[in-house]
Order: C-alpha cells, then structure tokens, then sequence
C-alpha cells in the first residue's frame, strides 16, 4: 500500500464498519488510516484499522491440521515444488482482513461525518493516509499548538489548545502508564498560552513543575504556585461566605438539616457582632440555646475544622489562593493544591472551599475561566459535584481534566459527556468496558485499540483531534518528576543485601 | 563387522531413496506443465463454481459369488522394524479456459520408520488441457513413466485428470518398489489391473520389483462393492474378533479384468471397521499374513486402517486454501483474466438448481 502496486481489495461493508482484505507484503496496523477513493463519485472516505485479523481462508484448518499426526509431533518431509507454489499458499494463508471503521468522507477539500455513500468495490483505489495529511485535511492543528507528541508515523500531532476551552476533558489508563506525565504536559502548555490552571494534587506529583529534572528553575518556575493545606494554605473564618461554610458542614462533614439551620443562626449572630472567629465560634456553639443532640454535633464539625489547620483568624494568613490566582490571571499560572498529606475528610473540606471559591471568583468575573485538573476525583469529591462540575460550573467557566486509573470511579454521564478522552493502555476488560461509553468514541475502536497501546502511548480522541482518534506517543517534559512510588529494593537496603549475599550465612568460624 | 546397508540412501534430513530415483518422468512432468501452461497466456478462465477433486475410484473389481469363507486368520503384531511406506496421488480440476481445462496433480509418499513419519511431496503440477495437446501429454507421460509399456488411446477430458493423477501415482509406486527393501509398501485402492488406468502389464512390472527387493505390497480399499451373501463384504463377518484376515477365495473377475492380489477382508482394529486388502498373491501365503502382522507391530492403526497411507492421502489432498494458491499463480504468472460465467442451474432455477458439478456428474 505504500510505493508499490497496491494489493488491497474492499471485502465488505456493515454500518461503518469496512473490511478490507490485504495482503502480507502490506504494512498495515491497528490505528492506521486508509483512504478509500473512488475515483468516478469524485469522493473518498477515511477509515480507521481497528483490527487486524486473518482472512477467513477456505481450508486453512485442514491445512494446518494434515501437519500433525496422531502423535502430535510434527511430520518431516520434503516437497519437490517445481512450480513454486509453496509462496502463494504462504501468501494466500497470511492474507489479512482490515477491520476498518469509517470516520469521514473527503469530497473537494472539505470533510464530512457522512458515511451514506458506498464505493465502488472492483474499482476503488486504497492506499493508507498518512497521520500528518490527515491532521492537515481536518485542521487538527489550530493556532495555539500543543504538541503532544509524535504519531508511529513519526509526524508530530499538535492540537489546539482553544480544543481544550471550554471542554471537558478524561485521561486514563492503568498504572504507570504516562497519565500524570500527559496532565503535566498539557498544564505547562496551558501555562504557555496564559491558562489560568488549578491542580488538585493528591500525591504530590505536580509540586515540582516548576523545576528540571535535574533541579533547576525552569520557565514555569514563577509561574507555579503550590498551596499545601494548613501550611501556606488558609482560609480565614471571617472572609468565609456561609453559604461556603455550609456547603464544607453538610456535605464534608454531614452535617444533618437541623443542626445546619442552627449552625446558620449561630454564624449569622455572630457576623453581625463583628466577632468571626474560630475562638467565638467554639464559644457561641457552647452557650446557644439549643438542643443538647444539636450542640454536639454542631461541636464535633468544629473540632473537625479546627483540626484540620486549614481555617484560621488571621487575615493575613489567608490571601495566598486569591493572590495566587490573580497572578496568574495577568500571566498565567498554575495554582497546585498539594493534598498528599491531608486526610480524607481535609481533603473534602479543602476541594469544597477551593471549589466554592472559584465559584464565587468566577461568578464575579475576578476570573475569566479555570482548567481544573482533578487527579482521582472520587476520593475527594463529593457525588453531586460530579454533575456540577460537567454542567453547571462548566457555564461559569471551570473546564475539568479528570485523570484516574480507576475509570469506573468516573460516573456515566461524565463519560457521555466528555469532549476529550486521552487513553492509555488497559488490558481490564471492565476498564475498556466503561471508557466505551464515552459519547465521543466507538467501543469497538476504545476496545480493539487500547489494550495494545505500550506505555506512553495515547489514544487520542474528541474534538482535540477532530473525532479522529490518533495514536501518539507522548513527548518527554523536563520537569522533575515527583509523588514517585516508595520502593523498599532500592538505595542503601539493596546495596547492603548486595555485598551482603555472596557471604556465607553460616560459616565455620561463627558455629565455632 | 559390516552394518547393515539399505538401498535407501540417507539425506541430512529424512531417509527416502532419493538418489535411487529416475527422475526423467520427474522432469518431464515439470515440462509438461510449464510447456502447457504457456498456451494458456492472457486467455480468460472460468473458475469452477464447485471445486470438485478427484479422488481415485478405488473398486474396479465385479466379483463372482465369492465362495464361503474359511475361519478368520488370527493376527499377531510383529514388532520387528520394518519400513511402511505409502503412495497417493490426487487431481482436481481449477478450472476452465476457452479452448479446454485446467487440472492440477499432487501425489505424496510417506513412510514410517521406527516412531518416525516422513514424506516426500512431489507437485501440485499444472497443466492446461486441450483437445490439441491431451494426446501429447498424456502419451509423453506414459513414456516417460513405462517406456516398454504400448501407449493406449488418451483418455476424454473428464477422465483426464483421474489419468494424469493415476501415472504419477505408479510412477511413485514403481520407484518406492525399486528403492525401499524389506519394506511393507501401502497401495490405496485394489490389486485390480486391466482398467484404462491400470494395465496389467503396468502393475505386475511394480509387484514384480517390489518382491524382488523383499517388499510386500499390501492394497486397502477403502470402500468396496464386493458383496457375500447379500451384504457388503466388509460388513459380512461382524463377530470375528479384530486383528484379523478373512480370505475371500474364488473371485472371478470380468475380463479383461486381473486379480493381481489374494483378496482379505482386513479387521485390524476394534470397533467394527473392516477393509477389503489385496496382497500381492505371488508371495507365499504364510508371507502375505507376516507382511500384514508386520504392518501392525509397525505402524498405528487408527479406525483399522493404516496411519502412514491415511497421512499419505491427507498430504497429497488439495485444500481449498491451495486451490486459491494455484488459482493465484496461474492468474500471477500467465496473466489468465478470471471470468465468472454465470451457472445457468442457480440462475434458471435458484434454490433448486444443483449447480453444474452436479449435472456433469449425472
């Protein structure tokens, strides 16, 4: 299919689905394009490999099984071929069948999803696209490019990051995979284009974007701002809206309804004392009149959020997230929420006044739009944010990157809804299972595609790459790499175990 | 101290009597076919609808009412190495051109020596058939094969390819005569000689070889007309236990009909399955049973019927996977444009039309 005469033939078509029949000589493999022209409709379409598969050959099984005797060994023999007939055989046994799903017709210049038109079987020519003309044809590359990194065809594909604006957006894949190197690539290039980004950061792994892998500052280092709660991240009661406080009591804490309405009643007393504090807080609890049941577990969330460190009286204390992102709104910046020592219930109480924040910039247009990038979400967010999050804060301009490695953990309708899915390998079939039900992608594609990607390859898919899933191996970054796992074999353990093996464990001397 | 030689030479990979081979008639079946195939350039080819192959037709032989048989000749397995070996050929037809047919031939040769099968494969062939070269081949073939032998009128186009197939099969069984000693050689089919396909003369001259080298032949015909009071002769002696021989004495063939073989029916495995078997009746008859105890002490029986001849008609069969092979070289190389003509049974008659295999074999 490539320089030479073209030995594919269209076999077949169902729904979208193509198969094409193709032989050995023919260097065709899953994620590859096709071009199937048809010369007198003046039209094309552009079809996927999604599998490759034998051709289902007459006679193959009796082939294979004349090989073997009764015994089962194999059968020695010589066979005098004058003919040469022995390569068609091989030939004819080695023909595959492309499993090929269409994804546009190319009429003119211009593309369309339409896969209405049929072409012609005998006389259609087919040849394979290559990724770098595709990215050309469907204008993958926009004006603000970011390069993910470079396709098999060794093209390099670049998307656009206004794709990413407005979006919602999933990376997943197994352990190990590339998930948090991808999440990091794009939030640098973000940063490139003045993004204004906040990284929920449950293992630390984002802390150190803004230096090198050997150390060093690098071009993003000013504009990194890593908060970590109940350090250099505080909230001062008094700035607190209540409508925020709430929200961290009832669904951080549980707090039950009427416990809440009396909480209310308690802060809003206060308020207008002018008395906001932790201190008066604790106080006002204890002496309101109110049911005993009612105070203590009004006194249980208190000592939760002091406990917690992350709320405190001193203004002072409490202005780095809002400086942090004002800052970056003039020049961009990303605004790391370092929660990998924080517990579960901190962790809620943090994502719940940091969401409610952005809520209230954002609502008051202090801030324009934030890409928010939320690694494994469902250990701190709470069930009804999930749907917040995809439809009502998506108006108020927060564009969510979940990355998890658990797809499950993701509901549903988030994956109905996602714009773009970056996928890496998985070899879980309930894992591929799930991802399939994403609205933007076929499962036959997910499926066939993803459970043979290596690592640091990801299957591209969405509006970032036109609806034209891709496959790209994913470019380095240097950035020192963080939140790396714990090993026991490694540094002064493995070595002592080392020098240590070659000695006899019991020797003569010692028994003596 | 001398060891023992074999007329059959060793090659690095298997022990067959390569060297030991004519290989005139090899060679002239390869210019046959290149030399047939190259009138057949450019020229359009219908493929046959049903690939049909052509399996030699195995029972040649009317018989006489046979006389009662004696009591069953009990067999014991002699395990005493001993070579088996196995000769089968097949032809099938790829398909048609304007002025006549496209055939191909295979045979195979299989032998088994100690727990060991190999085989020697010679083929596919090719050869394009037409009223104006059939003569030639056919005659060039058989001159090749058996020159002492008097070239016989050529057969028709439908029986061509059974021909074709039936001279190589002979010329394998002759060579294996020559070559193999004190070895038990496997026949598919009968002992049966005077038909079109297998002269007398032909036959005796390869029995005669293969006794003088200390070979048995041994014939197995897979299914028989040969009937004992009513029943089909295989199916007459259910309560003789296997392994063992029951001889079917005073067979009177038609003319020009010859009995080169005494006729058994072989039961050489439980479970009811029982073969007609010719052995080759100039060997004494103790020979003949020894020859078939031989046969059981060295090669696997499976459904009573020898290993080494059911590997050697499954290597030579053509698979469907081949027939599109040949069908791609012939298109590949003598650039023969496919054309696919409509079959007027299907067309005329749909569902019920049977096709045209099935009228040509009406």
């Amino acid at each position: 299919m490539g320089k030479g005469k073209a030995t594919v033939r269209l076999y077949k078509k169902e729904g979208n689905i193509i198969e094409i029949l193709s032989f050995p000589n023919e260097n065709v493999e899953k994620g590859d394009y096709l071009l199937i022209e048809d010369a007198e409709a003046q039209k094309a379409l552009i079809a996927q490999v999604i599998d490759v598969q034998f051709a289902n050959i007459p006679g193959i099984l009796e082939e294979l099984l004349r090989s073997l005797p009764d015994g089962g060994g194999t059968i020695q023999g010589e066979d005098v071929d004058p003919l040469e007939i022995a390569p068609h055989i091989t030939y004819i046994q080695d023909s595959r069948l492309l499993i090929c799903k269409i994804r546009a017709t190319v009429e003119g210049d211009s593309l369309s999803p339409s896969t209405s038109w049929l072409p012609s079987r005998s006389q259609s020519s087919i040849r394979k696209l290559p990724i770098a003309t595709l990215i050309k044809l469907a204008k993958i590359n926009g004006n603000l490019p970011i390069t993910l990194g470079v396709t098999k065809e060794n093209s390099l594909l670049t998307i656009d990051a206004s794709s990413l604006d407005g979006r919602l957006n999933i990376i997943t894949g197994k352990k190990e995979t590339g998930k948090s190197h991808l999440s990091k690539l794009l939030i640098t290039s973000l940063l490139q284009y003045k993004a204004v980004v906040v990284v929920l950061d449950l293992n630390g792994e984002y802390t150190g974007l803004g230096f090198t892998s050997d150390g060093k500052r690098n071009a993003y280092y000013n504009k990194i701002h890593v908060l970590t709660p109940a350090q250099n991240f505080k909230v001062a009661i008094k700035q607190l809206h209540l409508n925020v406080i709430l929200n961290i009591l009832i669904h951080a804490l549980h707090l039950p309804g009427t416990s809440a309405r009396e909480f209310r009643r308690i802060w809003q007393h206060l308020k207008d004392k002018g008395c906001l504090t932790l201190h008066e807080l604790g106080e006002a609890i204890r002496n309101w009149n109110c049911n005993q049941n009612v105070r203590d577990a009004l006194f249980s969330r208190y000592y939760a959020l002091v406990n917690s460190g992350f709320f405190t009286d001193n203004v002072a204390e409490a202005t780095l997230l809002e400086e942090c992102l004002f800052k970056a709104r003039e020049e961009g910046g990303a605004v790391i929420i370092n929660l990998r020592n924080t517990s579960p219930i901190d962790r809620q109480i943090v994502v719940e006044y940091l969401l409610g924040k952005l809520v209230e910039l954002l609502t008051s247009w202090r801030l324009k739009a934030v890409f928010l990038f939320a690694e494994e979400a469902h250990l701190y967010l709470r069930e009804t944010y999930w749907d917040d999050i995809v439809t009502r804060m998506r108006h108020f301009g927060i564009f969510t990157t979940f990355i998890t490695n658990q797809p499950d953990t993701i509901r549903e309708n988030i994956y109905r809804q996602a714009d773009n899915i970056f996928l890496f390998n998985f070899t879980n079939e309930h894992d591929l299972e799930v991802v399939s039900r994403a609205a933007r992608v076929d499962a036959e594609t997910v499926k066939s595609i993803a459970r043979d990607l290596p690592p640091h390859h990801c299957l591209v898919l969405g509006k970032v790459v036109k609806d034209f899933p891709i496959v790209v191996k994913v470019r380095a970054l240097d950035v020192k790499t963080m939140g790396e796992t714990r090993l026991f074999f490694t540094g002064a353990h493995s070595e002592s175990t080392s020098q240590a093996s070659p000695v006899e464990p019991y020797s003569a001397g010692e028994n003596s | 101290m001398v060891i023992e030689q074999y007329t059959i030479t060793a090659t690095p990979k298997y022990n067959f009597p390569q060297n030991a081979i004519d290989t005139v008639p090899l060679r002239r079946l390869i210019e046959l076919s290149i030399y047939s195939l190259r009138h057949v350039q450019n020229q359009a080819v219908q493929l046959k609808q049903q690939i049909q192959q052509t399996v030699l037709i195995q029972e040649t032989l009317v018989a006489q009412h046979p006389t009662p048989p004696v009591q069953p000749i009990p067999l014991n397995p002699k395990t005493e190495p001993t070579t088996i070996a196995a000769v089968d050929t097949s032809s099938i037809k790829l398909g048609e051109t304007g002025k006549g047919i496209i055939i191909a031939v295979r045979g195979t040769t299989v032998w088994k020596r100690g727990r060991n099968y190999a085989y020697l494969r010679v083929g596919p062939f090719i050869f394009h058939i037409t009223e104006e070269n059939l003569q030639e081949i056919y005659k060039t073939l058989l001159k090749a094969y058996f020159p002492e032998q008097n070239p016989q009128g050529a057969p028709g186009f439908l029986q061509i390819p059974l021909r074709m197939a039936n001279l190589l099969e002979r010329w394998l069984q002759a060579s294996l005569a020559k070559t193999m000693s004190n070895g038990i050689i496997l026949f598919d089919g009968s002992l049966t000689a005077g038909t079109p396909d297998t002269p007398t003369q032909q036959l005796k001259e390869v029995l005669a070889s293969a006794r003088s080298m200390g070979n048995a032949v041994l014939a197995f015909t897979k299914v028989t007309t040969l009937r004992f009071n009513g029943c089909l002769l295989t199916e007459a002696f259910p309560a003789y236990r296997p392994p063992c021989l029951v001889e079917v004495a005073n067979i009177k063939p038609k003319p020009p009909l010859t009995l080169l073989g005494e006729v058994y029916v072989a039961k050489l495995a439980r479970g009811n399955y029982a073969f007609r078997l010719d052995v080759d009746r100039e060997l004494p008859a103790q020979k003949r049973v020894e020859a078939v105890e031989k046969l059981l002490g060295n090669d696997l029986i499976v459904h009573g019927y020898p290993e080494t001849l059911r590997l050697a008609h499954i290597l030579c069969t053509f698979t469907a996977n081949e027939v599109i092979a040949m069908q791609h070289f012939i298109q590949q190389r003598y650039r023969l444009k496919i054309i696919d003509r409509p079959d007027m049974h299907r067309l005329l008659f749909g569902p019920f039309g049977k096709g045209e295999s099935h009228c040509e074999a009406l």
